[in-house]
């Protein structure tokens, strides 16, 4: 039942199993493992070049140490962008929607950037702190100032990913009551309603695929400044 | 057989979407799905699905067939190139084999090779003995003609010695007047017969 634009977001329970870890567990059907190299099935040559070609990118400007964190950063990329776009259809739930969730993806992962960068080279990972060229009296400011902004960072990353997909299933779940009313009193109204939903699904799916991208992007950086 | 009764009756297979549109309309009268703002979601995602498929499925199935295409045609690559390899062996002991045979062969015409400059070589001496040989007989040959010539001569200049001297003083002037007479003789014949 409708009770309020936010009931949407609720975790479901059925008959008190927490459907959420289903949600969770859901895309992990959709990348079977490379069973043969010569199986020449379309959808799994597309996701190993796909697989492919982003690891690369990702990771191309980079440090072998680094390349220790691949697994991690595409198997990342994998889960939330599969997240996301599943969530686009209807009558499913994006456990990505919940802070809770991504501030448990974003804070263990950036703490483990900070960690082992203090841990292999502290000098120059404290060294960041300070950008270069800053004029002497600004020094105690701005080291403050940097200091904040790392920490800032997890919450940042976690509270990005929520707000834009919170933000894009409400708009969609709005706009489409809107049409929905609209439909039986001002049919012209609902059409519009209907192309600014179009317009908007088409964003959402967009955004869906940047955010995931986003987040291992900032993810990789802060573990190369670190490295 | 229900199944094979709703599903294949018809020349075309009408009997699913009968299912498929009572089972709607079903669903939808008795309330059982009711139409809310999902429904005008799930209508603009599927629009969007069935757009996207039709306009670029081709092309992607293109690019996965071309994808399988590069990826067996490298296996073939290396396929290929091993028999590539090993033919090209085969041909490589094929030929040191006919090497090994033609290895007597080799040998006779080295064999004839060394017969024929031990020969030459032989030959060449036996002639530089012989010129050598004829060299010196031909030097005693002309020693002897030498000899033979100087005992002539000499011969000749004691006969003529002993000729000279033999002629007493009387008969050369005897012979040198009979010599005037007969010139003047023959002077007048000449002069005769250039006159007439």
């Amino acid at each position: 039942m409708m009770v309020n634009s936010f009931s949407q977001f609720e975790s479901p329970v059925f008959l008190t199993i927490p459907l959420i870890l289903l949600a969770l567990i859901l895309p992990w059907a959709f990348y079977p493992s490379r069973l043969h190299d010569d199986s020449s099935n379309r959808t799994l040559t597309l996701q190993n070049w796909f697989i492919g070609r982003f690891a690369k990118q990702l990771l191309a400007s980079s440090t072998p140490k680094v390349h220790l964190w691949a697994t991690l950063l595409v198997s990342l990329m994998l889960y939330i962008i599969s997240l996301n776009l599943l969530g686009m259809l209807p009558y499913t739930f994006t456990p990505t929607t919940q802070l809770s969730m991504n501030m448990g993806l974003a804070v263990p992962l950036w703490l483990a950037t900070v960690l082992v960068g203090f841990r292999n080279q502290p000098t120059l990972s404290l060294a960041h702190l300070l950008p270069e060229g800053t004029p002497t009296l600004l020094v105690p400011l701005l080291i403050i100032i940097e200091t904040i902004s790392l920490l800032i960072r997890p919450f940042a990353l976690g509270v990005r990913l929520t707000a834009n997909l919170t933000a894009g299933h409400l708009l969609i779940q709005l706009i489409a009551t809107a049409s929905l009313a609209f439909m039986w009193i001002m049919p012209a109204i609902a059409t519009l309603t209907s192309i600014l939903l179009l317009l908007l699904t088409l964003l959402e799916i967009a955004v869906a695929m940047i955010q995931a991208y986003v987040f291992v992007l900032l993810l990789s950086l802060y573990l190369q400044e670190n490295s | 057989m229900l199944s094979r009764v709703v599903f294949v009756s018809g020349m075309r297979s009408r009997g699913p979407y009968m299912l498929g549109t009572g089972l709607i309309l079903y669903m939808l009268s008795k309330e059982i799905y009711v139409i809310n703002h999902e429904t005008i979601a799930a209508l603009t995602i599927g629009a969007i699905a069935v757009y996207g498929i039709k306009k670029f499925g081709p092309d992607v199935a293109a690019f996965a067939d071309k994808l399988n295409e590069e990826k067996v045609a490298q296996f073939q690559e290396v396929k290929d190139h091993a028999m590539s390899s090993l033919v090209q062996a085969i041909e490589n002991e094929k030929k040191e084999q006919w090497r090994v045979d033609g290895r007597s062969m080799l040998f006779d015409a080295k064999r004839n090779n060394v017969a024929m400059m031990l020969e030459t070589n032989y030959r060449e001496r036996l002639h530089m003995v012989t010129n050598e040989v004829k060299r010196r007989l031909d030097y005693q040959i002309a020693l002897q003609n030498l000899h033979r010539r100087m005992e002539l001569e000499h011969m000749v200049n004691w006969v003529e010695k002993s000729v000279i001297s033999s002629i007493s003083p009387q008969q050369e002037k005897e012979s040198i007047a009979k010599c005037i007479t007969d010139l003047k003789a023959l002077a007048k014949t000449t002069q005769a017969k250039a006159t007439a």
